[in-house]
């Protein structure tokens, strides 16, 4: 299913952080949104999971418009996953997981076999099953996110968006919830975006990225068509190198040292 | 892959899934209230005590035990477990909606909103000594209406209801003591052990309209739970998983004022129920979901201990307000003190 964005425009208050913002995010892709802070990529996620209303534009899926589908309808269609997603205390894994089915079920269709097959696959294939019967919060950083994604997979959609999903990972973490996340997408046929922080790994694991400045689509393409170091000195202001990584020919960032700030020099140099 | 503590029952199409502990744990609430209502129809002043009660209760021949306990002490008893009921459920629906143990209807207002609502009643008739029940739920949604007015709105997680309902709350309990202090001595005396919360004189009159309330209302709060289960996660989650978050909030708080509201249209303020029991209930059942039978039988229970226990020593009656709030201030240092479980 086609996740389609056109023309969106959005305002916080008086701030405008969006301004005619066109995306085409395709099954079976992970797309990446990167750009600095405030660059209004969180925002256009929250616009096409309707968590903010956008002043100008649209957002369709498949066809139709997000605003034109009921709650439900639209939640057994396009999955989101919250930057900092908070649990009912003492929440177990399967408990989390089971909530994902919620779309799919009503008063008279509580637990069906499917809910129970989509559940016991996404426990699987986020390699969480044998955390089932452990509390959330008892469980470390990454292995609380791979819970959430088994939640979002359990909910079984085509569209899956995600706000920073490897945030507050240490890099093994990273890598790790970055790789079930391309097997989201490859595996089952999803449409997926994120937006992200780290260059090197959005360029690694995205099939598309989209870098945006000051509510502005810059860039749009493949990774390693896109990403050079003029890119980067738009979207941030510094200076660095793009190298092909020796391993998969990714792109990796390095920035370059800033003179002025060169603590290591400063250090070595005796004082004139 | 089954939902935790879950009895899934299927046929055809058509699937549930039952709380297991949860429900068990109802059954035992409502066991233990139906024992209590007994021996708050045992407890009392008069000759009418004990066992001779109970017989009378259960068809005894004496006709003034009978008169005593089927006119007087029954009713009063089915009166404080609907109000227990209703405050138990308002208050699990109001910390469900804020996310926080400590939210209820009184910090948000509503109480004492209802409390301005009866007395009015009561002061505004020549012959009443207690205030029309109606009046509960009025005061209540008008106390509510004013708070989310001056809040500008609810907000994502209603703290800011909750501030402004704790300032309000104030300024309209220094109201009531106002119109309370310009009465004459007999009437304010009459009337303020209705405003810390009694059951004192009430019966059929009150429990019957305020039942018929619950039995509309409960089940509309239970049709929302698996949606209250959801918002538990947050706006964002909530929205991410198809619950309007707003929608169903607005929803799940008429509902909590319009049982408080008539919790006090029957008792008055009855302090702390509204917030021990959903948590009491929570430590029962479980949290896997959020406990909103569990929640009504254990406020039902709590309400007629309390008043039962403020009946059972000397001649004098404490009322059932200020042993809630006797056992709830302990209460509350409890669950602010102990860390999660």
């Amino acid at each position: 299913m086609q996740l389609l964005v056109e023309g969106l425009s959005a305002a916080h208050g008086p701030r405008r952080v969006l301004s005619e913002v066109d995306l085409t995010a395709s099954p079976g892709t992970v797309t990446a949104i990167v750009g600095p802070n405030g660059c209004g990529k969180s925002t256009l996620l929250r616009c096409a999971a309707r968590l903010h209303r956008p002043d100008a534009g649209r957002v369709t899926l498949g066809g139709t418009d997000i605003r034109r589908r009921t709650p439900r309808a639209l939640a057994r269609d396009l999955a989101l996953l919250p930057q900092q997603p908070t649990a009912p205390e003492a929440i177990t894994v399967r408990g989390l997981v089971a909530h994902g089915r919620h779309p799919h079920q009503g008063l008279f269709r509580q637990w069906s076999r499917e809910d129970e097959d989509a559940a016991r696959e996404a426990l699987e294939a986020a390699g969480v099953a044998d955390l089932a019967d452990r509390r959330l919060d008892r469980l470390s950083g990454g292995q609380r996110q791979r819970c959430w994604l088994a939640m979002i997979l359990a909910q079984a959609t085509p569209v899956v968006l995600l706000d920073e999903p490897t945030s507050a990972l240490d890099l093994g973490h990273q890598v790790e919830v970055l790789s079930l996340i391309r097997r989201i997408a490859a595996g089952r046929n999803a449409t997926v975006v994120m937006v992200v922080h780290d260059l090197s790994a959005a360029a690694r694991y995205a099939d598309r990225l989209v870098a945006m400045a000051d509510g502005r689509v810059l860039a749009d393409g493949v990774p390693r068509a896109v990403l050079t170091g003029e890119l980067v000195k738009r979207l941030y202001g510094i200076e660095a190198d793009v190298l092909s990584a020796p391993g998969d020919g990714a792109s990796v960032i390095v920035p370059r040292q800033d003179p002025g700030t060169d603590t290591s020099s400063t250090v070595n140099k005796p004082t004139r | 892959m089954r939902p935790p503590d879950a009895l899934v029952l299927r046929a055809g199409r058509l699937s549930l899934a039952l709380p297991k502990r949860g429900t068990l744990v109802a059954i035992g609430i409502a066991v233990l209230l139906a024992a209590a209502i007994v021996a708050s129809v045992a407890v009392g002043n008069g000759r009418t005590v004990g066992w001779r009660a109970v017989e009378a209760l259960f068809g005894g021949e004496n006709p003034f035990a009978r008169r005593t306990v089927h006119t007087y002490r029954l009713p009063r008893a089915l009166a404080g477990a609907v109000a227990g009921a209703a405050l138990g459920l308002a208050g699990c629906l109001t910390q469900t909606l804020a996310r926080n143990r400590l939210a209820t209807p009184d910090l948000a207002g509503v109480n004492d909103g209802a409390t301005v609502g009866v007395l009015v009643t009561v002061l505004g008739s020549t012959t009443a000594t207690i205030g029309a029940w109606w009046a509960g739920p009025l005061g209540a949604i008008a106390a509510a209406a004013l708070v989310v007015l001056i809040a500008g709105g609810m907000g994502p997680t209603g703290y800011r209801v909750l501030v402004v309902g704790l300032a309000l709350s104030v300024t309209i309990d220094a109201v009531t003591e106002l119109v309370l202090a310009r009465q004459p001595i007999d009437v304010a005396r009459g009337v303020w052990g209705w405003t810390i919360g009694s059951l004192n004189a009430r019966g059929y009159d009150v429990a019957v309209p305020v039942g018929l309330g619950l039995a509309v209302l409960v089940p509309l709060a239970l049709l929302a739970s698996r949606r209250l289960n959801v918002l538990r996660y947050g706006d964002e989650t909530a929205t991410g998983l198809g619950v309007h978050p707003g929608r169903w909030r607005l929803y799940a708080l008429t509902i909590a004022v319009l049982l408080a509201g008539l919790a006090v249209g029957v008792g008055g303020p009855i302090a702390f129920t509204a917030m021990a029991a959903p948590v009491l209930a929570a430590r029962l059942a479980g949290n896997i979901r959020v406990p909103v039978l569990a929640s009504a039988l254990t406020g039902a229970l709590l309400v007629v201990c309390a008043d039962t226990l403020g009946r059972a020593f000397g001649p004098v009656e404490v009322p059932v307000g200020v042993l809630a709030g006797l056992l709830g201030g302990p209460f509350l240092l409890w669950v602010l003190l102990s860390g999660k479980d």
